[in-house]
């Protein structure tokens, strides 16, 4: 089914746990290997590739980097008829390197993909999931566009192949803000990212499965693995970076509903528009333990900790 | 004729300053297109038990205004409680959710 | 048209009933197919807590040696509780924590993953993310294979093992199993919290990998049933089963109940500080020997919760043991029925046979009457109570007032608890005999 020569379209599939979990001080993000799988958006760009494909009788690759412990998903793939080629992590197959922590050095990566994509030919698109789940910052195709000369496109909600009366070329659309969209024609070769939107990764023929269980995944050894330049490489969570995680939001407050029969007073009370107000209070503790004792009363005086359970969160 | 309303839903007070809906937080779910289970709103009106609603554990089950009830499948455990404890004949329709989706539980 | 494969046996259900079945017949050398509907086995399964592993001797040699193991129970508690007080019977051995073991805990996804890699290695091929969605007949009525969800896939076999849990939609279409009897299930419900490692070792007086399994009886409200908690590496698992028909009746949420659990004030101080990691439920087949259904029938076993084989007496919480000891044995008939060329009813009669004839169902035969008892009203709503104004009558001083005698005093809580001594006795010479 896939011919040595011919169209190619890539796919870069970030396999990492779904729900992994990003300590909201350092940043540091743990990782269970169970909770390995494809996130919406990356089975979203592989079903657009795979259809991609079919529409210009295209072989499909996918791509990914990461430790054996994937590699049940990659069988999932390898079952869908796609030829898949893992990029170990750097060092020790299941500790993580490079991969671990994307935001370290993403540039890295897309130089490891790029030529991990080689031997296969020229890709004439390469589809990536808009951004991963476990801190990833959604920069890697701008930086594998770079690597590969190509156009780009992030963030679309979805892909086609455009008329082929005016030259192979994709047609793709983008979220603007206020709901309005934006419509892409995009020359090839091409990197595009897509959100998970309106497609879902088919499921591959039991046939397929069973096939593919008895088959190991390829793994490309030959790399220049851990693309040793950037900040990130190998060093397992040395640095901390907090780009990609959100601030601690406090659980809402619940305010009695103000009292009285004049919806003018009930306003006031809700506002504490004529109400007395503390001043701002400028506190100077002499060390981190007092300053936290402070903010921590603060924090209780106004409801936004629990009371009485103490350290029961 | 406008959407049904939840009414009378059992409360769920934070226990131990858990709500249930951070409870059901701690799951992973891994929601499949389809429903794999479906309640027929109309039989559920005849129905003066409820069993559902005190007994599911992920507290799906919802009765409504208008004497239905209002089901989401999403954060199911799959664990068959509803349709055993339901004494209407088709009132359930239970299936298991598409392969590979639906709850995943790494502690159980 | 349906695209069909061919194998030698088909088991579905990858849990440890259904890996064990598969290991048994890829031992055999036989073309194995084991289908899991989860993404990974073990991912939709939960458990109380504890794994008896004695069962895996025969299986894996020196299992304990290779299995992801928690804890190692060397602490076994039995607790009565009212809402104020408890009373506990705890036995701690030196011997269960060291090689052979009796008990551990351990997760499911780990310890299930674990036994289905064995079955993988042994040459069975596992394939995951696949619901097998009904039975394929032949023209006869007797089962050749399944039908899955994989684009209509069909597995075809001469012999198929359903070992597809509590709700088994495979035994229910086979007519083995009623469609649904809430009355022979109970629903468990599961916290699994975290908690430091170190905390654990202070406040449950264990080191290392040693841990404690609490069985805790009285802190359901109305609702027949019982607590637990488990202690595993860095995380505690604390729960309730509760009796279906009552739980729905009662208009009391189940989380409410773990909430109760948690906040006992015998449990409370150990729980300290812990949060909630994970929420579950999942229901067990606690109905015994006398509402097990057939488990074989042409071209077809059950095995595992399907066979509603945990056995919940009482004084014993065992399921896993059960499945992986039934999943061998229909392993183990299912190569002998196709060695030698008849899988019909007949030729894989020797799988209750063997059942029969070890642990399996001679325990559960001999403690047939146990849930009935456990779940009765006195059992349940009354002794606990009973038992603990008992020893605070025994232990409370009452200066100047002399101590009370024994006798009086229990005839005297007995009373209060509307139960009189030849009831008492009479329920402690049936347990005698269940038991005994």
């Amino acid at each position: 089914m896939t011919a040595p020569t011919g169209p190619l379209v890539a796919v870069c599939l970030r396999v990492t746990d779904l729900r992994p979990e990003v300590d909201r001080l350092t940043g540091a993000v743990r990782r269970d290997p169970l909770g390995v799988g494809l996130t919406p958006a990356d089975a979203a760009a592989l079903e657009l590739g795979l259809r991609l494909a079919e529409t210009w009788s295209a072989r499909v690759v996918a791509l990914t980097a990461g430790p054996s412990s994937v590699d049940p998903v990659l069988r999932e793939v390898l079952a869908l008829g796609v030829a898949v080629v893992r990029v170990p992590d750097g060092g020790e197959d299941d500790g993580h390197g490079y991969t671990a922590e994307l935001a370290g050095d993403e540039g890295g990566l897309a130089r490891t993909l790029a030529a991990a994509l080689a031997p296969f030919g020229p890709p004439d698109l390469v589809l990536c999931g808009d951004r991963s789940a476990d801190r990833g910052t959604g920069a890697l195709p701008a930086y594998l566009a770079h690597e590969l000369g190509a156009a780009q496109a992030l963030g679309l909600v979805s892909l086609s192949a455009g008329d082929p009366a005016a030259g192979r070329h994709l047609v793709g659309e983008r979220r603007l803000d206020a709901g309005w969209r934006e419509r892409l024609r995009i020359p090839l070769p091409a990197v595009c990212s897509v959100e998970a939107a309106g497609v879902r990764l088919r499921r591959a023929p039991l046939t397929g499965v069973l096939d593919a269980a008895d088959r190991p995944v390829p793994v490309n050894r030959s790399l220049p693995v851990a693309a040793a330049t950037g900040p990130g490489a190998g060093s397992g969570g040395a640095a901390v970076h907090l780009g990609g995680s959100r601030p601690f939001t406090p659980r809402p407050r619940v305010l009695p509903p103000p009292a009285g029969d004049d919806p003018r007073r009930r306003l006031l009370a809700l506002t504490g528009a004529l109400a007395a107000h503390d001043p701002p209070t400028v506190v100077a503790p002499a060390d981190a333990a007092g300053a936290a004792d402070v903010l921590l009363a603060f924090l209780a005086r106004h409801g936004y900790l629990p009371e009485a359970d103490g350290d029961a969160r | 004729m406008s959407a049904p309303r939840p009414a009378d839903r059992p409360s769920t007070p934070r226990w131990r300053g858990i709500s249930f809906a951070e409870r059901m937080g701690t799951v992973d779910f891994r929601v499949g297109a389809r429903a794999h289970i479906t309640v027929d709103a109309e039989v559920c009106r005849s129905c003066t038990t409820r069993a559902c609603v005190t007994a599911c554990p992920a507290n799906l089950f919802t009765p409504t205004a208008d004497g239905g009830i209002l089901f989401n499948y999403e954060e199911c455990f799959e664990c068959g409680t509803c349709y055993m404890v339901c004494n209407h004949e088709g009132a359930l329709t239970w299936t298991y959710p598409d392969g590979g989706h639906g709850v995943v539980f790494h502690h159980g | 048209m349906a695209e069909v494969t061919e194998v030698d046996a088909v088991v579905v259900g990858a849990g440890p009933a259904g890996s064990a079945a598969a290991l048994a017949l890829a031992r055999a050398g036989r073309s194995v197919v084991l289908l899991e509907r989860g993404p990974f086995p073990g991912s939709k399964n939960v458990y109380g807590g504890v794994v008896y592993g004695r069962v895996l001797d025969g299986i894996v040699p020196r299992w304990w040696e290779e299995v992801p193991v928690e804890r190692w129970v060397v602490r076994r508690s039995t607790m009565l509780v009212t809402p104020t007080q408890s009373l506990s019977v705890d036995y701690r051995s030196a011997a269960w924590g060291e090689a052979p073991y009796n008990g551990m805990t351990t997760l499911r996804c780990h310890f299930d993953a674990w036994l289905a890699a064995k079955a993988t290695d042994a040459g069975a091929r596992l394939v995951t993310s696949t619901v097998a969605t009904g039975l394929v007949r032949d023209g006869t009525g007797r089962v050749v294979g399944v039908r899955t969800d994989r684009a209509g896939a069909e597995v075809h076999a001469p012999v198929v093992i359903a070992c597809d849990g509590v709700n088994s939609f495979l035994a229910k279409e086979a007519g083995l199993l009623p469609p649904a009897a809430a009355s022979h299930h109970t629903l468990g419900v599961k916290e699994v919290l975290d908690l430091p490692a170190g905390a654990i070792n202070e406040r449950f007086g264990v080191q290392d990998h040693e841990g404690v399994d609490v069985e805790i009886l009285g802190c359901t409200r109305d609702i027949p049933g019982g607590g637990f908690l488990y202690t595993n590496a860095d995380t505690v698992s604390i729960g309730v089963v509760v009796a279906l028909p009552q739980l729905a009746a009662s208009g009391v949420r189940p989380e409410e109940l773990v909430a109760d659990l948690r906040d006992h004030p015998g449990i409370a101080p150990l729980l300290r500080g812990a949060s909630l990691r994970e929420y579950a439920a999942h229901l067990i087949p606690e109905g015994g020997y006398d509402t097990m259904p057939e488990l074989v029938s042409d071209g077809l076993l059950i095995a595992g919760d399907a066979g509603a084989m945990t056995l919940a007496a009482g004084l014993w919480l065992e399921g896993v043991n059960f499945a992986i000891g039934s999943g061998d044995a229909a392993g183990r008939a299912a190569a002998g029925a196709l060695a030698a060329g008849d899988c019909s009813a007949a030729g894989l009669a020797s799988y209750r046979a063997d059942l029969e004839g070890q642990f399996v169902l001679a325990d559960h035969k001999r403690l047939r009457k146990a849930p009935a008892l456990v779940l009765s009203e006195r059992v349940q709503q009354r002794y606990p109570g009973l038992l603990c104004d008992l020893a605070e009558g025994m232990f409370t001083v009452t200066n100047p007032t002399p101590k009370p005698g024994g006798l009086r005093l229990t005839r005297q809580v007995a009373a209060g608890h509307g139960v009189r001594l030849r009831q008492l006795a009479g329920d402690t010479l049936r347990g005698l005999r269940i038991f005994g």
